[in-house]
């Protein structure tokens, strides 16, 4: 049955409606809606809505993942939040946030208004090479990067090219430089994300805006916080939704290149619920940490979403 | 609106039914500790089984998976009904879902596991695994593995304790130890003879640096523990280590040597013997910058090196005695735990495959593979593998001492990351070796606490 013929229906029963009172037409539409919908959300359900509902049952046991378990009630939820090291991992997200989402967006929001002030030849160029992070896999960049900050690798080489010995240091073994090292990566990958995507969002922008501005003798500035930035609001949920929520979610990255290393610097919870879950058999502490990301990802999309509506 | 408020009905009914499922009490798991996972009656006829097919997943590599593959083959040829399908999967792949495996209807028959709480521990109190007691008297392992290797894979039947009780996984005759590597031409150029006790490695240390080499290659990004471990072997006896590992309250770190050990780990990082940077090294680049000249010694588990034949015997192994003086102790344990799993349809010739990978053939195997064989002592190896010979005669000293010592991070399950972790700060001056030696106590109550 085609989408067409299932509009088809309200008009022909409509007519008929006088006679059969008791078939309301929306209301059966709605069912044959729920027909179409059954299978995907049966589909959803099996592999999204059950799982999430056992790990959120799995968080409250204490449970190897092949023996009994034990019920522990809030406990994993309260060592998530007490033990020092899971704690720590919290404040590595909030610098990895800084570094996977506001940088980038500034960076983008920078270029965007460079970039678009005036029509440059080879424009596509740009927006591919910048975007071109965002195309390749994680694993490889993840690998490419570990190898230019490895003590003899490019940055250090660089360095000390330039006379700038001093600097030179293993970037990822280092408590105090492998988080915003990693963090760098992240930048580097999400940024021309975002131009793009602001990009395409100024060319919705009227012109009229534009012009308008500049009748009134706006600057490149004025016009900027004007204009450009209230009409990309949208584009600016967006990639602050997608971004930090990618932060929250950051694995991949210092799984491979520092493993939440040295010591525990660059642990993320991600990371820490993976070594739970499958290191260490732990899977009720690895479920609760899964919780609590889940529910801090939606009050984040949520509260972005609310604050891009508001007018 | 009417969209938030539907939205919010199904979040309410969501709520509601994880909630029922959560206090429904319907804990997941299986079906409580196993208490009777042992076969009542156990047969060694293999020839008499009928058309058997076995399926074995391991994850070794190179030399060792040429060594399995030789005794597959040769087990077949033997047992003509026997069919053995083998899968090889990569190490952190086949750890982390092998209790997955196991559960499955078509899961292995056979299978390494990891020892210890991790991998092993789980699987045998999961109900996973076979209790091999019976099959140990049919074949008489119980004689022919020394006791310090069978602790490794022994519990008792409540679970509580590692290191005795039944036997739930076999070694094979291969063993894979901790010691020292060197490098023989960097050792001649400096006109240094191998060492053979500590206070001769650190003399040699010290004169490797002050010829400008580096005396210890070393990567610390990922893996730091070889040389704590190592060095930890030196300084407490067997027993003590043993229990500590096996849970013996006790026994601290402290008497188990991990104090000295981490006190001597700082003072060679302090006075530079370690590559330089190491803190960014991970442990491939490590072992690449050993083989290609970076470093005069090397503290590794046997095997890893990947030697080929034009290396072998350009890189020797040293095993040190006690700093005490008497007697070896080291870290040693078999390559791999092997279990049977419960689900196993023929025990019987999976039991006979697993004696098989024990037998003197198999130890023989492992020496004309470059590995180092275990539990027979008449093993001929051949002359092309000079490092083989130095790695032999490490594990017979252990042997003569029963010095075997297994992997500290089997104490529990997250020991490797404490001890990774806590390394990792002692050589960037966050922490003391008291303080190393305090976490890693701490680390194994709190296990030893919630297991009880």
């Amino acid at each position: 049955m085609s989408l067409l013929a299932a509009r088809a229906v309200p008009s022909r029963d409509g007519a008929s409606r006088t006679r059969r009172g008791n078939h309301n037409p929306r209301r059966r539409n709605r069912r044959i809606g729920l027909l179409f919908v059954a299978l995907p959300l049966a589909f959803y359900a099996g592999v999204v809505l059950v799982p999430l509902a056992q790990s959120f049952q799995y968080s409250f046991y204490s449970w190897d993942g092949v023996s009994r378990a034990t019920w522990v009630g809030l406990d994993n939820y309260v060592t998530f939040f007490t033990d020092p090291v899971l704690q720590s991992t919290l404040g590595h997200v909030l610098v990895l946030i800084c570094f996977f989402s506001l940088l980038p967006i500034a960076l983008g929001l920078l270029s965007t208004a460079l970039i678009t002030r005036r029509r440059l030849a080879g424009m596509a160029i740009f927006r591919f090479v910048y975007f071109l992070p965002q195309v390749l896999t994680s694993v490889v960049v993840a690998l490419v990067f570990k190898r230019i900050y490895s003590p003899d690798g490019a940055l250090n080489t660089l360095l000390r090219s330039v006379g700038l010995d001093a600097l030179t240091r293993s970037w990822l073994g280092d408590f105090t430089w492998a988080l915003p090292a990693l963090g760098l990566i992240g930048t580097w990958v999400t940024f021309g994300f975002c131009m793009v995507l602001f990009i395409s969002g100024v060319s919705s922008i009227p012109t009229e805006l534009y012009e308008a501005a500049r009748v009134d003798g706006a600057g490149p500035v004025r016009e900027f916080f004007a204009v450009t930035l209230p009409g990309l609001r949208a584009q600016i949920a967006v990639a602050l939704t997608l971004t930090i929520t990618g932060a929250l979610r950051t694995f991949d990255l210092v799984w491979v290149t520092t493993g939440g290393g040295p010591g525990t610097a660059t642990l993320t919870p991600a990371v820490a619920l993976y070594r739970a879950a499958f290191v260490n058999p732990q899977v009720g502490k690895a479920a609760a940490i899964g919780i609590v990301m889940a529910v801090l990802c939606l009050v984040i999309a949520l509260t972005i979403q609310r604050f891009a509506e508001r007018d | 609106m009417r969209k938030l408020q539907t939205g919010r009905r199904a979040v309410a009914m969501a709520t509601i039914v994880t909630a029922l499922l959560a206090a429904a009490g319907c804990a997941p798991g299986g079906s409580g500790p196993a208490t009777s996972a042992a076969p009542g009656s156990v047969s060694t006829d293999v020839a008499g089984a009928g058309k058997v097919t076995l399926k074995m997943s391991d994850f070794w590599g190179g030399s060792e998976q040429e060594w399995i593959k030789g005794m597959i083959a040769k087990f077949q040829t033997k047992y003509p009904n026997v069919t053995i399908e083998r899968t090889q999967e990569d190490w952190g792949q086949l750890i982390s879902t092998l209790n997955l495996q196991l559960a499955e209807a078509d899961g292995p028959d056979i299978a390494t596991a990891n020892n210890g709480w991790q991998s092993l521990g789980t699987l045998a109190k999961g109900n996973l695994v076979l209790n091999l007691d019976e099959y140990s008297k049919a074949y008489g392992w119980d004689k022919l593995i020394p006791s310090t290797i069978a602790r490794q894979n022994e519990f008792t039947t409540d679970f509580k304790t590692i290191g005795s009780g039944s036997l739930f996984a076999t070694p094979v005759a291969r063993v894979s130890l901790i010691g020292i590597y060197y490098n023989v031409e960097k050792l001649t150029k400096l006109g240094i003879a191998p060492p053979t006790t500590l206070a001769e490695f650190e003399a040699a240390a010290e004169k490797a640096k002050a010829a400008g080499e580096i005396p210890i290659g070393y990567g610390s990004q990922d893996a730091p523990t070889a040389v704590l471990l190592g060095l930890q072997a030196l300084y407490a006896d067997a027993n003590t280590i043993n229990n500590f590992t096996y849970g013996d309250t006790s026994v601290t770190a402290d008497q188990a040597g991990l104090t000295k050990a981490a006190e001597t780990v700082k003072k060679w990082n302090d006075n530079g013997w370690f590559s330089p940077h190491h803190e960014g090294i991970n442990y491939q680049d490590a072992v690449a910058n050993f083989l290609d000249g970076k470093g005069v010694f090397r503290f590794e588990y046997t095997g890893s090196l990947g030697l080929t034949t034009e290396q072998q015997g350009k890189f020797q192994y040293i095993q040190l005695p006690q700093a005490s003086g008497s007697g070896t102790v080291g870290v040693g344990a078999a390559p791999a735990a092997l279990v049977i799993a419960s689900k196993c349809k023929h025990p019987d010739v999976a039991a006979a495959f697993l004696d098989f990978l024990m037998s003197a053939d198999a130890a023989q195997a492992s020496a004309d593979n470059g590995l180092i064989p275990l539990l027979h002592s008449d093993v001929t190896i051949p002359d092309n593998q000079a490092t083989l010979k130095t790695e032999a005669a490490g594990a017979a000293a252990i042997g003569a001492s029963d010095g075997f010592v297994p992997y500290f991070d089997w104490t529990s399950p997250t020991m490797l990351d404490t001890l990774t972790q806590q390394m990792q700060m002692l050589y960037a001056g966050k922490t003391t070796p008291a303080d190393l030696v305090a976490a890693v106590d701490k680390d194994r109550n709190a296990f030893l606490q919630q297991s009880k």
